[in-house]
């Protein structure tokens, strides 16, 4: 144990090799599970999902860094399949239809925003309530059913190949990385954020706007589960009351698994990243590997509890 | 005080070879490396009302959290009824007889009065098993009545007044069967009337049998009810004597260790303009129609009790709660301000009594604590800029921060240098209007006399200083003016010549005639 | 001597209006109030409502929710939350349907649920504790865990021929009041004595309303939090035997979205979600109150699709209503 530690300790502030580590070893697994798993194409294949999971992941790193949490984002997703199906159904040019979806996606995360900041109750509180809400809504409003006659350019967003061989949506991804990395390491708002979760009245009292940030917080990961949703229904081709039901454990895994304490305080986009591909080939070994998808949830969940618990047990080691 | 008789004096007499209830030996406790009590005795008779002075950071709650079992000493033993023990939680300390009562009070406000008085302690029960929520209550009222007091005791405790919630704690501490109790600060927000009840109750145990250790700044209580003194000093013990064997200024020495003329700086200033000028401002149940007038070149005192208002007023002005009603002007010109980022602009600063909670962000560096509340001035389209090392490093230097380098945790520096990232998080803001709330407070006696010298520095430089601080010399020998408030309106204001310990007491307590020598301040942050 | 007495808020005015206001800063107040004025409208509106054959009807149909939420109300009270409860409900059902199919009678079956119950509960309770991690990932984690050994333990298959003697819970009637709404005024009962009249129960609201003083009162924190995670797992156990007894199978997908209601039944009930304020009537005032509100949209004709979005409404509805009665009250802690 004791040599554990010493070793830990040295790789103290390097946690991402350690899941860089992790990572390796469990793709070596799943090539060993399946043969069809190290080839270019379908490592490249993966991240047709992991993208969707991972731009929720990039806010949801800088939410759990202020202590926060969104429950809502696997609904949010449904709210806005919803939205853009059904609105270009009715008749709305199809990129309206798209941008309507993301004023969607916006308001539903601003909305979020509002009742946390307005009423100061806890976010795990709210994002419950709208976790049923976005859903019951998605149904409600779909009626239960589903559209999927899009036009061919729509499978643009979710299906495109790049060359190909690169699917379209890993550009958007690695730009959003970029922009949410620039955001949290080198701006002022990177700051605020780091500040806010780790002492919300020191922060308050030097004059950092607490409330401005978590409006702008809870309202981009609306922005970006809005994307992920077009992506999403870009890629299944249905808009449906039930997409992205249950996204919200793998985001929340992937950034706990990133090293984000879930106390707020601390958390980085590299490690989120690379919970997210640690996530995505789980999830992809375990589907080559022909294990039917309830199981999946259940290695995610338990996946979610690891992490959580390694995480606060090695920060009070530190301690 | 109008004690008739002194049964505390009387007490001592009759008690004092008996054994004692509690004795502590040669106690000594550090935190890593810091040593917070060296080498220190103390022991409680039966009966007799012990007192603990020092200044803050002496070692007095460090002391009393081992007699109660929340700190287990390095060295050193403690005897309870002439056997030793060692105590693992207060749960222990109780169950021997010992009981405290902190400064912050901790009750639970949702609860009833019954139920706070019997949480964590053994409960009556009816014959079915059930507990005997009538025989609870029975016995809250009976014991809330033994001290003087009627109350509804099914009514739950945060509707209580600062005296009754204080009244409750002593009266959760009786139904474990004390033997001896310790009371940290008990009168910090009492007003007079409400001081007299407290040391009626205090003499009823006493001449019950009860040990009373008793904390406190306020030397005239000491002299009032106290049978002993003990003054602790950095951690050591000094001396132990009967009451009557001191005065207030060989008592104040013995705590200080120097002569006071030689800890204040003050050079002579010549206000100017009104920098700020607050007119009927009030906020429900925190402060009312209060007018202050802040000049350049002006340090003004703000003294009164803990709970009178004063930082609420100071926190109200820097935009973290808003007033009810009235005006604050600015330069003669009507401001509204809320929230801290407008009083910012404005060029107000709060520097917050609570260092640790509301003044720092502990796991970020030094640099990072100082840039703070300027990265919306230095940021470049919303970047952070390389200049930012270069503005803390100035910064630290001017306040002379010693023991890290400006990229460590602020965690790692001692209090009073943590204070002065503070003051330099304050001071890089380049405020015209400083509003200072106790800040000096548990920090050593070195770093108190630099920031006092700084004060007195920023003061010369044309800034506007609000110094709100609950030791009056602090009070007396820094300001220009000095304003007291008492339940949240302001009693008095005296000018440099006229302000003394007698007047301020007066108008903060409301008491007539009570001198009044007092140094305190209050002890959270001393070792933790 | 009691001059010193400052006179409190509470303390003030007519004795009409004291005993009123006493009544109002009560928990359960608010929901109870709204479940009157619910009770008026929808009879108003719709003649079958207010038979008895139809109230009756309502307090079978909210049986599981609210046994569930007389054991989740605890959880809350602590400052904790639990979100697993209907994995788990799902999970005693299975474990108490393949019993039942296999030996019959009601005590096995009974025993194995609340067994089952009792040990996902103390998984909870350990990690929560011991663990140190906050119940609501904890239970996030096992409400995913969980469905996952459901289907572990089925292989995907639905139990069916659930034996008569073993649904007597949830078909019977005793004293002409049918089973399940016995079973939960019952348990009802039971909570309120141990809320009121246990060591444990008095705990509850200690640790949850003051964590810091309840650590210095020498409180045994981790104890009282884990026995009432423990308790949860009980109560699933019971109510999975009567959802047994109603349904007469067991589906791979049974209790999904359960966990959303248990909440809500309590938050809308009046338990604060922060802890140390609330009580069992708030529980199964809210669960009664949930009932209604479906049982009155479906007479009302709205499609049943619309569920999640007004079970969402009304545990946001409950939560800003809690701040905004607390700010009004000049709570200002």
């Amino acid at each position: 144990m004791s040599a554990a530690t010493a070793v830990l300790r040295r790789f103290k502030f390097s946690r991402e090799v350690v899941l860089l580590g992790v990572l390796i070893v469990l793709m070596f697994v799943m090539s060993l599970l399946s043969p069809l798993f190290f080839t270019v194409g379908n490592l490249l294949n993966t991240s047709r999902f992991f993208v969707e999971v991972g731009l929720m992941a990039l806010g949801m790193t800088l939410i759990i860094i202020t202590g926060g949490i969104d429950l809502s984002v696997g609904s949010n997703v449904a709210l806005v399949s919803v939205a853009v199906g059904f609105t270009y159904a009715a008749g709305l040019p199809l990129p309206l239809a798209i941008v309507f979806g993301l004023v969607v996606g916006l308001a539903a995360g601003l909305f979020n925003g509002l009742f946390i900041t307005l009423l100061d109750l806890h976010p795990l509180v709210v994002t419950l309530g709208t976790f049923a809400l976005f859903q019951g809504l998605a149904y409600g409003l779909s009626n239960a059913e589903a559209v999927s006659d899009f036009p061919d350019w729509f499978a643009y967003f979710g299906q495109a190949y790049f060359l190909n061989v690169v699917p379209g949506q890993l550009f958007i991804f690695i730009l959003a990385v970029v922009v949410v990395w620039l955001i949290l390491s080198r701006t002022r708002f990177g700051r605020y954020v780091y500040a806010i979760g780790n002492n919300e009245e020191a922060a308050h009292f030097s004059g950092v706007p607490v409330r401005r940030v978590k409006l702008a917080l809870y309202s981009g990961i609306g922005l970006l589960v809005g994307m992920a949703a077009v992506i999403y229904t870009s890629r299944v081709y249905t808009a449906r009351g039930d997409s992205g039901l249950g996204l919200e454990l793998d985001v929340i895994s992937a950034v706990v698994l990133g090293g984000a304490s879930i106390y707020g305080g601390s958390g980085t986009i590299g490690g989120t990243v690379l919970g997210v591909l640690i996530i995505a080939t789980l999830r992809n070994g375990l589907v080559l590997a022909g294990v039917p998808s309830t199981w999946q949830v259940f290695v995610l969940g338990v996946l979610l509890l690891v992490a959580v618990f390694l995480n606060e047990f090695f920060r009070r080691r530190e301690e | 005080m109008s004690l008739s008789d002194d049964p505390g004096t009387q007490g001592a007499a009759t008690v004092a070879e008996a054994l004692p209830v509690f004795r502590l030996q040669n106690a000594t406790k550090r935190f890593g490396g810091v040593t917070a009590v060296e080498d220190v005795d103390f022991d409680l008779r039966p009966g007799e009302v012990h007192a603990l002075v020092g200044e803050n950071g002496a070692g007095k709650s460090t002391l009393m959290k081992i007699v109660h079992g929340l700190y287990t000493p390095d060295e050193g033993t403690l005897e309870v009824g002439g056997e030793a023990v060692e105590f693992s939680s207060p749960r222990d300390a109780e169950g021997a007889g010992i009981a405290m009562i902190p400064q912050e009070l901790d009750l639970f406000p949702e609860l009833s009065i019954t139920e706070n008085l019997f949480v964590g302690r053994h409960r009556p029960r009816t014959r079915w098993g059930t507990l005997d929520q009538a025989a609870m209550r029975a016995e809250a009222r009976e014991r809330l009545r033994s001290l003087g007091v009627d109350l509804n005791v099914t009514t739950s405790v945060k509707g209580l007044s600062a005296a009754n919630q204080q009244i409750v704690a002593i009266a959760r501490a009786l139904v474990g069967e004390a033997k001896a109790v310790v009371m940290d600060e008990p009168t910090a927000s009492l007003t007079d009337r409400e001081v007299q009840q407290l040391f009626r109750i205090i003499s009823d145990l006493t001449s019950g049998g009860v040990g009373v250790v008793y904390i406190s700044h306020r030397l005239e209580e000491i002299f009032t009810i106290s049978d002993r003194t003990t003054v602790l000093r950095d951690g050591r013990h000094i001396i132990t004597a009967p009451a009557s064997e001191l005065d207030a200024e060989k008592l104040v020495n013995l705590m200080v260790g120097r002569p006071l003329n030689e800890l204040f700086t003050r050079s002579p200033h010549s206000p100017g303009e009104v920098a700020l000028e607050v007119r009927g401002l009030s906020r429900a149940g925190e402060f009312e129609d209060v007018d202050l007038v802040l000049r350049r070149s002006e340090i003004v005192g703000l003294s009164g009790l803990v709970g009178a208002g004063r930082s609420e007023l100071a926190q109200s002005i820097f935009g973290i709660r808003s007033p009810e009603s009235g005006e604050i002007r600015i330069d003669g010109a009507d401001v509204q301000i809320r929230s801290p980022q407008a009083a910012m602009e404005r060029g107000i600063f709060y520097v917050p009594e609570e260092r640790r909670s509301q003044g720092l962000i502990l796991p970020f560096s030094i640099k990072n604590n100082i840039t703070l509340s300027i990265l919306d001035r230095i940021a470049r389209f919303g970047f952070l800029p390389r200049s930012e090392r270069q503005t803390a490093d100035r910064f630290a230097k001017e306040l002379s921060i010693r023991g890290a380098k400006v990229s460590d945790p602020v965690s790692r520096l001692s209090g009073g240098n943590q204070q002065k990232v503070v003051l330099a998080k304050s001071l890089a803001r380049e405020p015209s209007i400083l509003l200072l709330d106790e800040p000096t407070r548990g920090i050593d006696v070195g770093a108190k006399s630099e920031i006092y010298r700084l004060i007195d520095d920023l003061a010369k430089k044309g800034k506007a200083i609000l110094l709100i601080s609950s030791e009056l010399e602090e009070v007396l020998s820094m300001s220009d003016r000095v304003v007291v408030m008492r339940e949240g309106r302001i009693t008095g204001e005296f000018g440099r010549g006229e302000a003394n310990q007698q007047v301020v007491m007066t108008a903060a307590t409301g008491g007539k005639n009570r001198p009044a020598p007092e140094l305190r301040g209050n002890e959270a942050s001393e070792d933790e | 001597m009691s001059e010193v007495q400052a006179p409190t808020p509470t303390e003030g005015g007519t004795t009409i209006g004291t005993g009123l206001r006493r009544w109002l800063v009560r928990p359960e107040a608010p929901a109870l109030v709204f479940l009157a004025v619910l009770l008026v409208a929808f009879s108003l509106s719709s003649d079958k409502f207010l038979s008895g054959s139809n109230l009756e009807s309502i307090l079978v149909s909210v049986a599981v929710l609210g046994t569930i939420a007389l054991a989740v109300n605890q959880v809350i009270l602590c400052g904790e939350i639990d979100i697993s409860t209907g994995s788990m409900m799902g999970l005693c059902a299975v474990a108490a349907g393949a019993v039942a199919t296999s030996t019959g009678g009601l005590i096995l079956p009974l025993l194995t649920g609340v067994a089952v119950g009792a040990l996902a509960g103390a998984v909870n309770g350990l990690l929560a504790t011991l663990g140190r991690i906050p119940s609501i990932i904890v239970t996030l984690g096992m409400l995913y865990a969980l469905r996952g050994v459901i289907l572990l333990v089925t292989g995907g298959s639905w139990i069916t021929g659930i034996p008569d003697e073993t649904r007597v819970l949830g078909t019977g009637s005793v004293l002409g009041i049918e089973y399940p709404v016995f079973v939960l005024l019952i348990l009802f009962v039971v909570m309120e004595l141990v809320s009121r009249h246990s060591t444990w129960g008095r705990n509850v609201f200690a640790v949850g309303g003051n964590r810091r003083a309840s650590r210095l009162a020498g409180l045994p924190i981790d104890r009282v939090r884990f026995t009432a995670f423990v308790l949860v797992g009980v109560f699933v156990g019971i109510a999975s035997i009567i959802y047994l007894g109603r349904a007469g199978s067991v589906q791979t997908n049974t209790g999904t979205g359960l966990e959303l209601q248990v909440v809500a039944a309590v938050v809308i009930g009046g338990t604060s979600i922060s802890g140390g304020r609330g009580s069992t009537l708030a529980a199964l005032t809210g669960a009664v109150l949930i009932g209604v509100i479906l049982n009155g949209l479906i007479l009302l004709g709205v499609p049943g699709i619309w569920q999640d979005a007004v079970l969402g409404a009304l545990i946001l509805l409950a939560v800003a209503t809690d701040v905004l009665r607390r700010r009004l009250l000049g709570d200002k802690s």
